[in-house]
């Protein structure tokens, strides 16, 4: 057999097989077509719900700042750090004379340091 | 427009109406329309299963890839331009894109056979024969290059048109001829080795 006669032939059986393949073509199972329409509908329901409506500034920024439970404890924080300002416990110093020292010596003793030389001067 | 006549039409979509497209379909179920997904799934689903079985190989792998590439038509509804391409051409892309990033993730599995309807008429003999062709063309698509095997598929199978398979591929008219030419070589090569299992007489 010649090399061209060889080719046909091979062509031939060739095209037997893709008739056949194409004969054979699978159909859609019944329960892959329901997945698939089961998808569509998700994303058809998904799609016509209506858009959030647009949020305030202040809803955005209490979102920000971690939402109602968090704002609660912040209030709690700064309404203790007004009242330590106002009535500082016995074991804390008085911020206002930190602030504003009318005693040096007082300060000074505070501080724990030696306090000759101010004597020395004096 | 689809050729709604075509053999590869499933006879579940001859309910539906010849003169409307895949694009208006597309269109309906975009703006809410839950029978034009139906009608969509009737057309392309088996179209896509079919190329997905040819290039897999493996019925669960197939179905997994025909289910993702529908859900990604689906969402790609809203934004579907009408008239740029053709819906079938977009989702025959789209399913030989996933089954090549599957092929890539697997090694190189077993076949798993191909459901062919069984002939009442044939023999025994002539059944076994018959079951070893089919798996012998499904063998030796699966042994050749990813392009070829595409090409063969989609021009020998599912009988499109060389143009369409171009826009399919992304390619020229001219690049599909060559690949779908060194394809069917490269198979006839593979299925040569395999004549006397197959039954076949060597004149």
């Amino acid at each position: 057999m010649n090399w061209g006669t060889k080719m046909a032939e091979d062509d031939m059986k060739l095209d037997q097989l893709f008739a056949q393949a194409r004969q054979a073509r699978p159909e859609l199972p019944d329960d892959l077509a329901v997945r698939i329409l089961t998808d569509a509908e998700t994303v058809r329901l998904d799609r016509m719900k209506p858009a959030d409506p647009p949020r305030s500034v202040w809803a955005r920024l209490l979102d920000g700042i971690g939402g109602w439970q968090s704002m609660g404890g912040l209030v709690a924080a700064s309404a203790a750090g007004v009242w330590i300002g106002f009535a500082a416990p016995d074991f804390l110093p008085d911020p206002a004379t930190i602030i504003f020292p009318q005693d040096t010596s007082f300060v000074v003793a505070d501080l724990g340091l030696d306090t000759t030389f101010l004597e020395d001067a004096e | 427009m689809e050729d709604l006549t075509s053999p590869l039409q499933d006879v579940r979509g001859a309910e539906c109406a010849a003169d409307t497209t895949d694009d208006a379909l597309l269109r309906q179920f975009a703006g809410g329309d839950a029978a034009a997904a139906r009608q969509l799934t009737d057309r392309l689903g088996p179209r896509c299963f079919s190329v997905a079985m040819r290039m897999l190989g493996n019925r669960a792998e197939a179905e997994d890839v025909t289910q993702d590439a529908m859900m990604r038509l689906w969402q790609m509804a809203p934004k579907w331009v009408p008239g740029q391409a053709k819906v079938s051409t977009w989702l025959y892309r789209v399913t030989l894109n996933l089954c090549v990033d599957l092929q890539r993730k697997k090694r190189p599995d077993c076949l798993d056979d191909v459901p062919e309807p069984e002939d009442e008429d044939l023999s025994a003999t002539e059944r076994l024969q018959e079951a070893a062709r089919k798996d012998a063309l499904q063998s030796a698509l699966s042994q050749l290059p990813d392009r070829q095997r595409q090409a063969v598929i989609l021009r020998h199978i599912e009988e499109l048109p060389n143009p369409e398979i171009a826009r399919i591929m992304g390619i020229s008219t001219e690049a599909v001829e060559s690949l779908t030419a060194r394809g069917k070589r490269a198979l006839a090569a593979i299925l040569a080795g395999r004549q006397d299992e197959l039954g076949y007489e060597d004149g």
